[in-house]
């Protein structure tokens, strides 16, 4: 059925190709067929460029203590590194680069500018199924941006975005922080709507002070996010994750392992002497036996946290080589759940939001007015946009998510969860583990199918959630087929 | 909140220029009590007991989650504010000396509640419960640094800086001696942080900028240097310190003075004492110093007029038509018809005005850009922004205008001292009597005879956390008490939902908007209730402070001139030996004088004043 919507989208947008000459309308178009985009976006200094790194598994950013990412840099699968500068004039050119430590090091050899953004092409599996976009930092905005920024969260359901779905970083805040929604606040590359975005807490290991239950204390910050009911109109998922962790986890080398194995190694005194902060640990006239630059190197890459942590896992025997180290630390990381999480909100819908954004793009067009009124246009996406049952979904999570669905909670959020809020896959509308038998779905989709129906019949109901409990039926009945088929 | 009854206590961690100050008034006591003056002796131990309760407020301010109450907990080796990773600290946490250690509650209805130690963790945290709210927490310990005279206070970080909160915070800025900037070394500093230290610089003298968490950060020299780079080209020259509180802490636990200065604890602390806490006495000192210089002036002119009348009946009596012309002036002086009392009351109504317009003047702008904001979008698209903006502006408006209330007393209770020096050099101008002249020029340095302005603002100074402090932890922060009700069209809206047709939807858009206008007006006015009334008792309490400190000076000239006439009546009329012992005693007192005028004169601070 997925099929379906893409290739409905996909005839449209020929159609519009041949009637008007757009090069907005051929990006599109191509667009379809490219792998998902999804933004990192955040405030300054959130970790984005961290995050991207560990999520590719290999350290191609450039990452610093002090702002560092100054332009967009789309990261593609290729079949070999390359860098490419997009220029504001729309030519494109490649550039040499370099790698210090893997980071990657390009010469733009023209003012930034002029630069609209660098596309690098890397040959990697996980940019197989979507391109990544790190963007630079949002930084202060002013007082009337913030009081704007729900009515521009609004208007960014129908507006063409470069990227499909976002990925926003946030650091610890206070919910009533007056600048919290304004973390959210992209610019014109990524703009967010609830059904395709995901909110994670960066720089989890920090919260807690890198004491050993920061990660538990970053999940209940997490938690406490997610149930904020501004929170959940943007992104309804907050994961937390420890950066630093996740890319160590993807890259950890083997001398890394030894360095850290050999401090595991030393007396418990020492060694608690030696991780009471970062300084003694780089510090040259340590007690422990170990080189102070390769000391100051697995600092740099893991962090206070990331050092403890291995160290206790070593100490406590639970890694025994690199391969373990890496796992565990990944594990501990959260870029598992956020796989998981992106998983379930973007890939499995990814169709759907590639349509979404060609249909935007085409709306844009449209309303430019630069080629007269195109109702033929106009009205073929306006049908598919109605016909689809997945654009249904879409809006409907959008309406639910933003609080604009009246009705008891629990209605709510089982409604939410049937349209797909926490994944498209059968398993995940119905509330099942991912293996559960085809019969025992089938039963539960029937079991949906009569409990919606109620829920829409009931003449109490208001209209908005009597429609969402209708498509909620033909989500179910959707599955039921499909089981059958 | 200064517990005035255990000065003495207090005053031993002091330095030495207090208690130098405290010989010196104690000195003076003795020889007003030489002279039989009761009322200044009484002037002298009000002064003695304001040297030694004021405390010198250090707020300690900055983002959410910065470690402010680590901080707080590390300079004082205590676990005393309660610090957790996610809950934060939600009312302004007074630390001052104690003794026995207690922690005091103030509630929104102004009780004041005593709380059990391990309690204060319920009361500092954000409540949500339907208790009286919490306006602030005292709390009291015996700890060096605090017997020094220094309280900290360490403020909520709710919100941000640029919030509501961040206003008042703000406003509490204004009231302290010194502000600690907390910002953490995980990352250089943000706009805002550097847009909040601006008006931080303005509004307090002393600032310095802790990073903290440096145990934690292999970068944070880095961080350091690039935060500098961002003051220098902000053009702001404030000191940075990076420290760690769990060095400290652990040092504290360890008794171990290695890992306290591996903390940067020692530094923090030198500019603490050295800095701030020595400044601060140092003006305390001075505005002892000038008050034992005025009663030392009305106590020589009255010995020193009745020891000549003494040596020579025959000038005694010219001196006396001399004072009791004086008398007859002074009496004018403290007369409500007195030049000074024109400029005060004046004043007053002026200041008064004025602030009431600035006030009114703010809100209406306020008013204004909030109804043109409710006319770009429907009210229920951005309510919530909304009002988040406006009760931000809303205590913005409200602690500038404190803030122009304090500048403003300022201003008048120095053209009220100097209208009021004026006053009282006329008394002797025209008098023609060289002998007085002579007495009076007698080893005597002439600034010294003048009940310095700058005695008394000094002292105006230190007492303006008494009115601020109120205005800061009393009825102001019944602000944040203030909320806006979301229009109930909001609801409506929400269940007709997206069907109805334009004109209707246009319609119902137009009746939440006027809903929330009137919400706007009706919080306006309650706020211009609540601080217009917050600032008209500031400057009832100003006024009477002015009227009351220079009525009882003209008072006491005027009785240092009556007495004359009488010890100079008494000599003349006396029997000749018994003017001679008279005369000799007051020969004794006048040497006694004479040196400690001396004495003071000689005092480093009084040659910096």
């Amino acid at each position: 059925m997925s099929d379906h919507i893409l290739t409905q989208v996909r005839r449209l947008l020929m159609r519009a190709v041949s009637t008007v000459d757009d090069p907005a309308l051929t990006l599109a178009l191509e667009r379809l067929d490219e792998p998902l985009r999804v933004a990192i976006a955040g405030k300054v200094k959130a970790g984005k460029s961290t995050l991207l790194n560990a999520m590719v598994g290999e350290e191609l950013a450039p990452t610093d203590a002090g702002e560092c990412t100054r332009l967009v840099t789309w990261y593609r699968d290729g079949q070999r590194y390359e860098a490419l500068l997009h220029l504001e004039d729309g030519n494109v050119e490649p550039r040499p680069f370099d790698r210090v430590q893997g980071a990657l090091r390009i010469t733009l050899g023209r003012p930034a500018k002029d630069v609209d953004h660098i596309e690098v092409r890397v040959p990697s599996r996980r940019l197989r199924t979507s391109t990544l976009i790190d963007t630079p930092g949002i930084g202060s905005i002013s007082a009337d941006v913030s009081l704007r920024t729900m009515t521009f969260l609004e208007a960014a359901q129908d507006r063409a975005a470069q990227a499909d779905a976002v990925i926003y970083l946030l650091r610890h805040m206070h919910s009533g922080d007056v600048r919290f929604l304004e973390a959210f606040h992209g610019d014109d590359i990524v703009q967010g709507s609830p059904v395709n975005t995901v909110g994670v807490l960066s720089r989890a290991d920090e919260i807690g002070s890198c004491r050993p239950d920061s990660m538990e204390t970053a999940a209940r910050v997490a938690a406490r996010y997610q149930s904020d009911e501004r929170m959940r109109r943007l992104c309804p998922v907050v994961v937390p994750v420890a950066g630093l962790l996740a890319v160590a986890g993807a890259t950890l080398r083997e001398d890394e392992y030894r360095t850290l194995a050999a401090v595991a190694a030393a007396p418990t005194e020492d060694a608690i002497d030696l991780m009471l902060t970062a300084d003694r640990f780089g510090s040259p006239d340590a007690t422990v036996k170990v080189p102070v630059a390769a000391r100051r190197a697995v600092l740099a890459r893991l962090g206070l946290f990331g050092v403890r942590h291995s160290v206790q896992l070593i100490r406590g025997k639970q890694a025994p080589n690199a391969q373990a180290l890496a796992a565990a630390l990944t594990a501990h990381s959260g870029l598992d759940r956020l796989n998981e999480v992106l998983t379930a909100q973007f890939v499995s819908r990814g169709q759907v939001l590639k349509a979404r954004s060609a249909l935007s793009t085409l709306d844009l067009v449209v309303r430019s007015g630069k080629y007269g009124a195109l109702t033929e246009l106009v009205s073929w996406a306006e049908e598919i946009r109605s016909a689809a049952h997945e654009f249904v979904e879409v809006r409907l999570l959008h309406l639910l998510r933003s609080g604009r669905i009246p009705g008891k909670a629990e209605h709510l959020a089982d409604l939410e969860r049937l349209l797909g809020g926490s994944g498209a896959e059968h398993s995940a509308r119905l509330g099942l583990p991912p293996d559960a038998h085809p019969h025992r779905l089938a039963d539960a989709a029937r079991e949906a199918i009569a409990r919606c129906n109620r829920l829409a019949e009931h003449p109490l109901s208001q209209r908005e959630l009597r429609n969402a409990a209708r498509a909620a039926v033909r989500s179910c009945e959707a599955i039921v087929i499909a089981l059958r088929y | 909140m200064t517990d005035p009854s255990s000065p003495a206590q207090q005053r031993a961690g002091r330095s030495a220029a207090v208690a130098r100050a405290v010989l010196d008034l104690a000195e003076a006591r003795r020889l007003s009590g030489q002279a039989g003056r009761i009322d200044l002796m009484t002037r002298i131990d009000e002064a003695t007991a304001r040297l030694g309760s004021d405390d010198v407020p250090v707020a300690v301010v900055g983002e959410f989650k910065q470690g402010k109450s680590t901080l707080v907990n590390a300079l004082l080796r205590t676990e005393v504010c309660p610090v957790d990773s996610d809950i934060v600290t939600a009312v302004p946490t007074v630390v001052r000396w104690g003794k026995p250690p207690s922690v005091t509650a103030r509630l929104e209805n102004d009780d004041e509640v005593a709380v059990p130690f391990k309690r204060l963790h319920d009361y500092v945290a954000e409540r949500t419960g339907d208790e009286v709210p919490v306006r602030a927490v005292e709390v009291r310990l015996d700890r060096q640094l605090l017997r020094g005279g220094l309280s900290f206070v360490d403020t909520p970080g709710v919100g941000g800086l640029d919030s509501a909160h961040g206003n008042l915070t703000l406003g509490a800025l204004t009231l302290a001696r010194a502000a600690l900037f907390v910002t953490d070394a995980a990352q250089e500093l943000a706009g805002p942080e550097l847009e909040f230290l601006n008006k931080t610089a303005a509004r307090c003298e002393h600032v310095i900028i802790v990073v903290t968490k440096t145990d934690l950060y292999p970068e944070w020299r880095r961080i350091v240097r690039l935060n500098q780079t961002h003051l220098a080209q902000a053009g702001l020259q404030v000191p940075m310190v990076p420290v760690s509180s769990f060095l400290r802490l652990r040092a504290a636990a360890r008794n171990s003075d290695a890992l306290n200065a591996e903390s940067g604890f020692p530094r923090l602390l030198t500019m603490l004492r050295r800095d701030i806490l020595a400044e601060a006495d140092t003006l305390a000192a001075r505005a002892a110093g000038q008050e034992v210089a005025f009663v030392l002036s009305q106590l020589r002119e009255q010995v020193g007029a009745a020891r000549a009348a003494g040596h020579d009946p025959r000038t005694g009596w010219a001196i006396a038509d001399q004072v009791a012309e004086k008398s007859r002036r002074s009496q004018a002086l403290a007369a409500s018809g007195a030049g000074w009392q024109t400029v005060l009351n004046d004043g007053i109504q002026d200041l008064s005005a004025d602030i009431d317009h600035d006030l009114r003047e703010r809100l209406r702008g306020l008013l204004r850009r909030g109804e043109a904001l409710l006319d770009e979008d429907d009210p229920k698209n951005n309510w919530r922004d909304f009002s988040a903006w406006v009760t931000r502006e809303a205590t913005s408006a409200a602690v500038d205008n404190l803030f122009q209330l304090v500048q403003r007393t300022e201003e008048l209770a120095r053209d009220v001292a100097e209208r009021f020096d004026l006053d009282y050099e006329g008394l002797d101008v025209d008098l023609p009597a060289p002998e007085l002249v002579l007495a009076r020029i007698h080893g005597l340095d002439a600034k010294f005879d003048r009940p310095s302005m700058q005695q008394f603002l000094n002292a105006f100074t230190a007492a303006r956390m008494t009115f601020g402090g109120l205005v800061m932890f009393g009825a102001f922060g019944s602000l944040l008490g203030l909320t806006l009700a979301a229009p109930i069209g909001l609801a409506v809206g929400l269940v007709v939902g997206r069907k109805l047709v334009g004109t209707e939807r246009q319609r119902q858009a137009e009746y939440r908007r006027n809903q929330a206008k009137a919400e706007l007006r009706r919080y306006i006015d309650e706020v211009a209730f609540v601080v217009g009334k917050d600032c008209r008792d500031a400057v009832r309490r100003t006024q009477r402070f002015l009227r009351d400190e220079f009525a009882a000076r003209a008072q006491q000239v005027e009785r240092s001139a009556n007495l004359t006439i009488a010890a100079i009546r008494e000599a003349a009329e006396a029997p000749e030996h018994e003017r001679r012992q008279r005369t000799a005693v007051l020969d004794q007192q006048w040497q006694e004088l004479d040196r400690f005028a001396a004495q003071m004169a000689a005092r480093p601070e009084r040659r910096s004043a």
